[in-house]
């Protein structure tokens, strides 16, 4: 916290100098460059943070600063005027939340689709812009009406300016230090496993999207106010191309990056514009060596030298705990139920009609060669991959062919084969997500002390000695050994407490030692929760140490199910085993 | 339907198919989305300018369009391509780049006017009925049979072959005596030769200038997500619906309606079908 308010106080102290060192025109051009740097702050969000790229955010910015310039060329009562506004802000937010989850539903990426799909809207508001006459003036614009309160353009307005930039890097600061967040970063990193933590990235997306949108028509009503006319051009592309550069070379990973190079490169470009020609084919390059090369900008450069010269001591505190609250998996009877299953992948054939149902208490170990089925067998089951025909039920309910970010709902928690985990992030903040996972509520995801959360299964696992995680929480995931992601992504799996746990080869790569503890922490886990454990396993020591019932699958089908033991003594899973084609 | 205006759509789609297959190989085969494609269709447009302006005669337009578009999209590929293989987002981000660049510098050299050439083939042909351009007729003719030979060469050649291995799995295509990084190139250029022929073929029927580019990415980007990647089958059949709904709805009302009708399409396709109608897989 005190970060953000000597972060701020700092750049509320630099901005209110500037109308006393400088000239009001000069004032005035950098009160323009900072109203773009708002809309470049929530481009450095959306880019820097989520991982989506806008190329259309002029968009929200120009048709909320025609919006502004009707509602004060129709409106007299600055209560009302200023209740439109924020209703702009709302509809562009709303807007952009719709369509950005409606575009990445059924996605678990951010393509190069979403940025061109923006770019085309953005190409498509100018062209509207510029022929419907009768709403925006056409290409001569909007203009001839009073600023918001009749304050003055070189004067007040920039001191208002000042107070939306405070404002917005207020927010983006402290979505950096909140549970939301670091959702977000999650999402940069590794959208699989947040959706099988159960998080809807498609509504996380939109929100994010939502909050960008929102600071660009925060600026587009500033600008309306501060410009005197909107034209086309303010809705269009190449302010759209501006805004990307600016975010890019000031730095995206920085909140105040986007506004450092709105300022620096904005207000250089109107300077050199016309008196240096080779200046746009300098900046264009500039870009593609910031991309390529210095993908952190300006940002980075300036944290970098600035954390050089005040040398901070890096203090871990203890971290405090409190109990999580509980679970918002409803009491499913977990027994699975496969009603001859199907699934394909264009011609092939995976599964050909799996009938099978589960107990509902206790392990189950899958066996079968490769190319069995198995692992397909739990992407029918989360959501992965498409059942063709038949269904899987679970207390009564089909639960094939849902979203992937559903199965934790219905109580279904699983485990990758190759540990998926968050690499970007620490062991602390990866067990944090898997905490929020299926507990969190909205307002839970805006509060510091939701990081604190801590439920009696991962307190459990935890405890375990030689546990190899408990005292490695602040290193970062990509240093972490194999065996030892096998067992961060088994903790927060289980961290959300699911009635049934889907295991993809727990134990592969994993030492003696390690897969005698792993075993163990499975089974406490079962008997502590009394749930189903499914597990996929090569290793037969491992299967008859732990399996209550042993399920064989071979070409997409059962093959034989049983004890041990008598999976054992069946003939036709040896046949099987032994090379036959049976 | 009048004659007229399904002569007019088979024009587009002939275009659109044209400037699309380039974005669909490079897409497709190299995952680089390229978002300076429609700058070389511009450069390819820019070409009988160019020969124009170096007083070579008009003949002389098409080994120009090779040659420069050629030569941009050779630097391009040892500068900055070339580090980008197989990432689609990051090669969006570079690429947005030299989009700029290129218009830039396009910009610097011409100006930001409009120009125009005049057609090679002046005169009507009388097709279904009415007269229609020449020129046109042949430019729709000229793209059919280049489809032909590329299907046709693409199933049987050596180079097809592996073109196939390096997309299915580039490392053992590597291990197994391909140059895989001379294959990407070429495979590189090609697209971008294909979108300066057609910007070249485009110049004597629109006003070219610098920004011209960016509608043909779209369009092309469009007709890909609906007809979905990977096989030529599904690229006409987005190249037919984009183009053929965007001059329907445009000739029924105007651009701007034929715009929002693609684009309304391309979210519609997104949503519902993701891998377009014609899935590589």
């Amino acid at each position: 916290m005190a970060f953000i308010v000597l972060v701020n106080a700092a750049l509320l102290a630099v901005l209110l100098a500037i109308p006393f060192l400088f000239d009001s025109y000069i004032v005035y051009q950098i009160g323009l460059y900072l109203i773009y740097g708002i809309a470049a702050q929530g481009i450095g969000y959306l880019w820097g943070r989520i991982g989506i790229l806008p190329l259309g955010q002029a968009m929200f910015f120009g048709l909320s600063a025609y919006a502004t310039a009707r509602i004060l060329l129709h409106f007299d009562s600055l209560s009302l005027q200023l209740i439109l506004l924020a209703g702009v802000m709302l509809v562009a937010g709303l807007t952009a939340f719709l369509f950005a989850s409606v575009v990445f539903k059924g996605r678990s990426d951010s393509g190069p689709f979403f940025s061109l799909i923006t770019l085309a809207l953005v190409i498509i508001s100018e062209q509207v812009a510029g022929t419907a006459t009768a709403i925006t003036g056409g290409f001569n614009g909007l203009s001839g009406y009073n600023t918001l309160a009749g304050i003055d353009q070189f004067g007040g307005l920039y001191l208002m300016i000042v107070g939306a930039v405070i404002f917005s890097t207020v927010v983006l600061m402290s979505f950096d230090r909140v549970p939301f967040g670091l959702v977000g970063r999650a999402m940069a990193d590794n959208e699989q496993r947040l959706q099988l933590l159960g998080f809807p990235t498609h509504i996380i997306k939109g929100a994010a999207f939502a909050v960008s949108a929102v600071f660009a028509a925060l600026a587009g009503i500033l600008f309306a106010n501060h410009q005197g006319i909107v034209t086309p051009t303010s809705t269009g592309f190449l302010l759209s191309a501006n805004l990307v550069i600016w975010t890019a070379v000031g730095g995206r990973y920085h909140v105040l990056g986007p506004l450092l190079g709105a300022v620096l490169i904005g207000y250089l470009s109107s300077e050199l514009r016309d008196s240096f020609q080779y200046w746009e084919v300098l900046l264009a390059i500039l870009f593609i060596v910031v991309v390529l090369k210095a993908p952190g900008g300006l940002g980075e450069l300036v944290d970098k030298s600035v954390s050089r010269l005040l040398v901070t001591k890096k203090a871990t505190a203890k971290r405090v705990f409190h109990d999580a609250p509980p679970g918002r998996i409803g009491n499913w009877q977990s027994a699975v139920q496969f009603n001859d299953v199907h699934v394909k992948i264009g011609p092939v054939k995976i599964l050909n009609g799996v009938q099978f149902t589960t107990f509902p208490k206790g392990i189950l170990c899958i066996i079968g060669p490769n190319g069995a089925g198995k692992t397909s067998l739990f992407n029918a089951i989360t959501g992965g991959l498409r059942v063709s025909r038949g269904e899987i039920n679970v207390d009564g309910k089909s639960i094939s062919n849902r979203s992937p970010h559903q199965a934790l709902r219905s109580g279904i928690g699983r485990k990758l084969q190759v540990p998926s985990v968050f690499h970007s992030l620490r062991v602390w903040e990866n067990l944090c997500l898997s905490m929020l996972a299926g507990r969190g509520r909205i307002p839970d995801y805006f509060k510091p002390s939701s990081f604190h959360w801590q439920s009696r299964a991962l307190q459990q696992f935890l405890s375990v000695p030689h546990i190899p995680l408990a005292d490695r929480s602040d290193e970062l995931v990509s240093s972490l050994a194999q065996g030892h992601r096998q067992f961060l992504e088994f903790a927060m799996t289980i961290a959300a407490e699911p009635r049934i746990l889907l295991l993809d080869e727990p134990c592969a790569g994993l030492s003696t030692d390690e897969t005698q503890l792993m075993t163990r922490v499975i089974k406490q886990y079962q008997t502590a929760n009394d749930g189903l454990i499914v597990l996929i396993e090569h290793d037969m020591s491992i299967v008859k140490s732990i399996a209550d019932q042993v399920l064989v699958l071979h070409q997409g089908k059962v093959l034989a199910n049983g004890t041990y033991d008598e999976i054992k003594s069946n003939d036709s899973v040896r046949d099987v085993y032994a090379g036959g084609t049976k | 339907m009048s004659s007229v205006l399904i002569l007019n759509i088979l024009w587009q789609i002939s275009i659109l198919a044209m400037v699309t297959i380039g974005l669909g190989i490079v897409f497709g085969q190299l995952k680089i989305m390229n978002m300076a494609h429609g700058e070389l269709v511009m450069i390819g447009a820019y070409a009988p300018v160019i020969t124009a302006s170096l007083g070579l005669p008009a003949v002389l337009q098409v080994p120009v369009c090779i040659i420069t578009v050629g030569i941009v999209a050779l630097i391009l590929e040892r500068t900055i391509i070339r580090h980008l293989y197989g990432r689609p987002f990051d090669s969006l981000l570079a690429t947005w780049g030299v989009s700029i660049l290129l218009r830039e510098i396009v910009e610097l050299l011409f100006g930001r006017g409009y120009q125009s050439v005049s057609s090679p083939l002046p005169g009507t042909m009388s097709v279904l009925g009415t007269d229609y351009p020449a020129y046109r007729i042949v430019v729709i003719i000229g793209v059919f049979a280049f489809f032909a030979i590329l299907i046709a060469w693409y199933r049987r050649s050596a180079i097809g072959t592996e073109i196939k291995a390096m997309v299915e799995n580039c490392e053992l295509a590597h291990a197994c005596g391909i140059n895989t990084s001379r294959l990407s190139s070429l495979c590189f250029v090609f697209g971008a030769l294909t979108a300066g022929i057609a910007g070249m073929v485009l110049a004597p029927t629109i006003r070219i200038e610098p920004m011209m580019g960016l509608d043909y990415l779209i369009r092309s980007f469009f007709s890909l997500v609906v007809g979905g990647l990977g096989s030529v089958e599904g690229l006409m059949l987005g190249v037919g619906i984009i183009g053929g709904l965007q001059s329907a709805l445009g000739a029924a009302f105007d651009q701007t309606y034929g715009y929002l009708g693609i684009l309304l399409l391309s979210i519609f396709f997104l949503w519902l079908r993701p891998n377009g109608i014609y899935s590589s897989r």
